[in-house]
């Protein structure tokens, strides 16, 4: 439940309208006790009358009539309310999950996988509104209508009231309660299981040749298909909770109604009530616990809900490794970039950079090459404070990175990283993504600088085409192309590039490195690359060794 | 990729779905008969109430007279309740093993399908399709066929029941009550279009958010945070509307219903009234009992169409949702089974390869491959360089049987198109450019190649591959758990998990793409060191950009124009002298 008291704050917009949904349904169940109620009561005293035809027969029928139709346009009009509320509810939902992630990048905990996310924004948002929508409108419904009824009760019929009071409060509280004990366990797990189970299939699909080539087809889906028999079994036990607890509420009214029906019988017999006062007991009885049986079915999917509000609010509650100054420096126009000391290792422990300086002067290439896996890709994100150093300072312009605000730092440094990602989207959307503003010319020449331009031009839709999932309408060396023109594109002063030649062959390469001192010239490169370096390059060139950086010379 | 209404509303769609039903066995004629049985019981139970009432109140008989009715009642009650228990289990148990006989099947057909060039399935839909448009099935089976049945029989043999207390009542029943089907397919019809529109949207929605979560990262460094926001506000907030158009119309349908339950409701206690009143003088002699029993059982049959109502949408959503699965995964009745032998290892220790004129086309129809013709013979090894984007990759890829082709591919002198999957996987080992790095251990990850490789071979394997290098500095060395995608590794360090792989097998004939693209030049000649040792004796195309690869070839080929062209070839590497690429 604490979960979802997380998500409090972000139901107070809807406030309003799942009040509305509430009064409605409220309306709905009382019209339904009443139209019962009311038409016992008129059976029983026309049954018993002897004023025949002088019997006031306007007043009763006229009432039948009216809480039919109240019922009728209020469940109507509930539902219609209920469901707008909850669907704008999980749009907002959705907003403020995308946004509570950014800050957050890149995500330290691996458990937070690409699959896993996908389900929790998809799928777990979705759950949650079976929390409000079907558990907690009904459930309160229920027991406003259940104290209604048991007032009356203690008017006409106290010994009954006690009855009626405790099969509410059974069917309403306690067997839901239960439930949610027992669901809230494996809902859990149904949530886990399905991730996981996701997490396969995306793996599958984008992993296909390798399963394929290494003849594991079997292997794989015999995974599957356990993982897919843990979920049903877990599905199964879920609804066979729900299925026990519906059971219990049904017999328990029934029996309940009987009860309701020995008392009443026994104060009729003493004269205390008369028939049709009865009759409209019983029957109200008997339409008022139409509200109870609802509720326990949504009980038992609330626990999958509960599992999910309680993955949302990790990732929303996950810390922020990386934070903003709370009074940012205004961002200095000198841009000289100075590494002190600084220092850094992974959160496993193992030391990357130690103790490393460095200084770059605006509008100098800098080329750092070193073993793979020796920290390259740490140095670029540290000056992007993708991560903090433990130790040292890195400095622009004189001031502290961690003094600026991570939105100007951004915009004043483009990154080409190991894995740019291209977007399910055209070629040109997949470039705007670094200078919305440009024009068809702008992107021509750095689709050119990337040396993309002759294939773009000819594709039939050219800028227009929409490259795939992973960029697979594009080869490989393409794919990485267009990730480098989209940084290229960037107005940003600096510009990082991350192994920018992979997948490309030599000549490519070549014609690349020999053009980065011209394409960007009067900007600060720091290029990280294996790949050797032609003889005549004007660049600056270091090699990264034991956590340090050292003047490479060879 | 995308449902068109026709696909879903078209007469083969509900036929498949029906067919599904096979997959549940028993459990779902359980489901059917629970509430079937359960209705006849209603009927003595609401027979005996109105006695008890009738008796009480009208006769003026005392409690002790008819406490036996209420003990049997109180039996009834019971009993009604755990037929509710066995139906609703049974029809979970049906949905759950139609679900995962469904899931099984479609995802070995993911795995079965060889995908032309150019077509890669976007993974997102296909994961929503498994998972959420499987899931949008289940209340079908559980809930809308039991409760269509009890929709067709329960209503009219209440109707029948009351026919000996009352005939005009029994009569008000009948006619109302096979109307409001009607009607519901009236306003079903709309709903059924609205609901595919919707089951479109939510898959897009889906293939949305996982792409643009692949590239947050991306996005927050271009300072695009804020408008990816929106964008995905927008999205969603377009599925909303989407679905509150398919809401409006499936509640349209419910209160049709409900507005002639109310109808049969009122107008059963007004002519029962009007009947004791003298009013009406059809059928003078009717008791208080039986008036009551008329009362009790008019909710009660308009109850089962309430419950078909209530699970009307369920049709629809399963509907659409097999349109999905269809358009995104595959027919349900004509979906593929992957092989599921295991590789034969060690069955050849290398063998000629005999290429004739290979045409490979994109699905838009441009050809990568143009009449290629390559022969290499046993044991040889084989370096193909080119520009980016020439095909080399299409060529190795056709040569692992992973590409439809045109052409002849002749191994060990026997047409590709024949060779059984466990001797293929068996022979030929295929490192692709960018292998895949699943979820789970580096242990586990090496191990794809051979998941039952001892802990010892994996560790031989990882060092062959120089993985120990980066593995040792971590404390959980390669227990490491490693994300989808290779997150938390470079990119050298993913080429290398996928390099030791190859170590696991004993192929003939060695395919490599780029294997050492990502490696730093100390880090590659270890790797080639251990590749080539690996490779002697057996046959090896290796495709590379590097010069540093290509001289440790025998023979060096260049692909140029769709075709290859040999090129003069150079001498060995010197062992541990720095390479320079040409």
């Amino acid at each position: 439940m604490k979960a979802l008291l997380f998500f409090a704050p972000l139901f107070k917009p809807h406030a309003l309208r799942l009040i509305l949904a509430l009064v409605l349904s409220l309306i709905t169940l009382a019209a339904g006790t009443a139209l019962l109620g009311v038409s016992g009561w008129f059976l029983t005293a026309t049954a018993l009358t002897a004023a025949g035809l002088s019997f006031n027969l306007f007043a009763p029928s006229s009432a039948v009539r009216g809480f039919s139709f109240i019922r009728i346009l209020s469940r109507y009009f509930e539902k219609l309310v209920g469901h707008d509320a909850t669907l704008k509810l999980l749009s907002d939902l959705r907003r403020w999950l995308f946004s509570a992630l950014f800050p957050r990048l890149p995500l330290t905990d691996r458990s937070l996988r690409h699959g896993d996310l996908v389900s929790r924004l998809t799928a777990d948002i979705d759950t949650l509104d079976t929390a409000f929508l079907l558990a907690v409108g009904p459930l309160a419904a229920a027991l406003v209508l259940g104290i209604a009824v048991s007032t009356g009760l203690f008017l006409v019929l106290p010994a009954a009231a006690w009855i009626y009071l405790a099969t509410i409060g059974t069917a309403v509280i306690l067997i839901p309660l239960l439930l949610a004990r027992v669901t809230n366990r494996i809902g859990g797990q149904c949530v886990e299981a399905s991730a996981d189970l996701r997490a396969q299939v995306l793996d599958s699909v984008a992993g296909h040749e390798d399963i394929v080539v290494f003849g594991q087809a079997g292997f794989i889906t015999r995974r599957f298909e356990a993982a897919t028999a843990t979920l049903a079994r877990l599905r199964r036990r879920q609804d066979l909770a729900t299925s026990v607890a519906a059971a219990v509420v049904q017999a328990l009214t029934a029996i309940a109604l009987l009860f309701i029906v020995v008392t009443g019988l026994d104060a009729l017999g003493r004269g205390s009530i008369d028939g049709p006062i009865l009759a409209a007991i019983v029957f109200a009885a008997l339409g008022s616990f139409e509200a109870t049986a609802v509720i326990v079915r949504s009980i038992g999917n609330l626990g999958t809900a509960l599992a999910s509000a309680e993955r949302l609010r990790q990732i929303a509650t996950a810390p922020i490794t990386v934070r903003d100054p709370a009074r940012p420096e205004p961002f200095p126009s000198d841009g000289t970039i100075v590494f002190e000391d600084v220092s850094f290792a992974y959160p496993s422990g193992a030391p990357v950079l130690s103790g490393l300086n460095l200084t770059i002067e605006p509008g100098e290439h800098i080329a750092i090459s070193g073993a793979s896996g020796v920290g390259k890709s740490s140095l670029l994100h540290l000056l992007l404070r993708l991560d903090d150093p433990q130790a040292g300072a890195i400095r622009i312009g004189g001031k502290d990175i961690r003094d600026l605000a991570q939105a100007e730092l951004h915009a004043h440094i483009a990154l080409l990283s190991q894995q740019s990602p291209v977007f399910l989207d055209t070629i040109r959307n997949n470039l705007l993504i670094a200078a919305p503003d440009a024009s068809d010319g702008e992107l021509f020449a750095a689709l050119g600088h990337a040396r993309l331009e002759a294939s773009v031009r000819g594709l039939p839709l050219g800028l227009d085409t929409v490259v795939g999932e992973t960029g697979a309408t594009l080869s490989v060396g393409q794919v990485r192309r267009l990730c480098l023109a989209r940084t290229l594109l960037s107005p940003a002063p600096v510009v990082l590039l991350d192994e920018p030649t992979s997948g490309l062959d030599r000549e490519t390469e070549l014609a690349f490195l020999i053009d980065i001192p011209k394409v960007l010239a009067g900007r600060t490169v720091i290029l990280a690359t294996h790949a050797q370096l032609p003889e005549d390059t004007p660049l600056r060139r270091m090699a990264l060794r034991g956590g340090v950086l050292i003047e490479d010379r060879s | 990729m995308t449902a068109t209404p026709d696909s879903a509303s078209s007469g083969t769609n509900p036929r498949k779905l029906m067919g599904l039903r096979r997959l549940a066995g028993p459990a779902l004629i359980i489901a059917i008969a629970a509430p079937l049985v359960s209705g006849a019981l209603l009927l003595v139970y609401a027979a005996l109430l109105a006695r008890t009432l009738g008796l009480s109140i009208e006769d003026g008989a005392p409690l002790s007279a008819v406490l036996p009715l209420i003990g049997i009642m109180v039996l009834i009650a019971l009993i009604r309740a755990l037929l509710g228990i066995v139906g609703e289990h049974a029809g979970a148990v049906g949905a759950e093993r139609i679900k995962e006989n469904l899931r099984n099947r479609l995802f070995g057909h993911l795995l079965a399908q060889r995908h032309p060039l150019g077509l890669k399935p976007a993974s997102g839909a296909i994961g929503a399709a498994l998972m959420e448009q499987v899931d949008g099935l289940e209340n079908f089976f559980a809930r809308y066929i039991p409760a269509m049945v009890a929709a067709a029989i329960l209503p009219v043999a209440f109707a029948v029941a009351l026919f000996p207390v009352d005939w005009i009542v029994a009569l008000l029943f009948l006619i109302t009550a096979p109307l409001i089907p009607l009607f519901m397919a009236l306003a079903g019809w709309g709903a059924q279009a609205a609901t595919d529109r919707q089951a479109t949207a939510l898959s897009r929605l889906s293939a949305y958010f996982a792409d643009r979560l692949r590239g947050l990262l991306t996005l927050k460094l271009f300072g695009r945070a804020d408008d990816a926001t929106r964008d995905v506000y927008a999205a969603s907030e377009d599925l909303r509307r989407r679905t509150q158009s398919v809401l409006r119309l499936a509640f349209l349908s419910s209160a049709v219903l409900e507005f002639f339950a109310a109808l049969g409701i009122a107008g059963v206690a007004l002519y029962v009234g009007l009947t004791y009143l003298g009013f009406l003088g059809i059928n003078p002699g009717l008791t208080l009992a039986s008036g009551m029993f008329a009362l009790i059982m008019a909710p009660e049959v308009y109850a089962p169409l309430r419950q078909l109502a209530a699970h009307y949408h369920d049709r629809a959503a399963a509907r659409s949702a097999l349109a999905e699965i269809d358009a995104i995964v595959a027919d349900i009745d004509h979906v593929s089974v992957p092989d599921r032998s295991e590789p034969a290892y060690g069955t050849l220790r290398a063998m000629p390869v005999h290429v004739q004129g290979l045409t490979v086309s994109t699905i838009d129809e441009t050809r990568i491959l143009d009449q290629l013709d390559l022969t290499i013979a046993a044991g040889e090894s084989v370096a193909i360089m080119g520009p980016s984007g020439s095909g080399k990759s299409t060529l190795v890829r056709a040569i692992a049987r992973l590409l439809p082709y045109e052409g002849t591919i002749d191994l060990d002198g026997k047409p590709l198109p024949d060779w059984d999957e466990a001797h293929l996987r068996g022979a030929v080992a295929f490192i692709a450019q960018k292998p895949r790095i699943f979820v789970g251990t580096i242990a586990d990850n090496i191990a794809l190649a051979n998941p039952t490789a001892p802990p010892e071979a994996i560790r031989l394997a990882a060092e062959e591959a120089g993985v120990a290098d980066f593995v040792n500095a971590l404390p959980e060395g390669l227990q490491t758990i490693v994300g989808e995608g290779g997150y938390g590794l470079s990119g050298g360090q993913a080429q290398r998990i996928g390099l030791a792989r190859l170590y696991l097998t004993d192929p003939a004939l060695i395919i490599l793409d780029e294997p050492t693209a990502q490696l730093d030049p100390a880090t590659e000649d270890q790797a080639l060191d251990a590749l080539f040792r690996f490779g002697e004796g057996r046959t090896m195309i290796v495709v590379t950009h590097s010069a540093t690869v290509a001289r440790r070839a025998g023979t060096v080929l260049r692909m140029a124009g769709g075709r290859l062209l040999p090129t003069p070839h150079r001498a060995p590497a010197q062992p541990g002298k720095k390479e320079h690429r040409a």
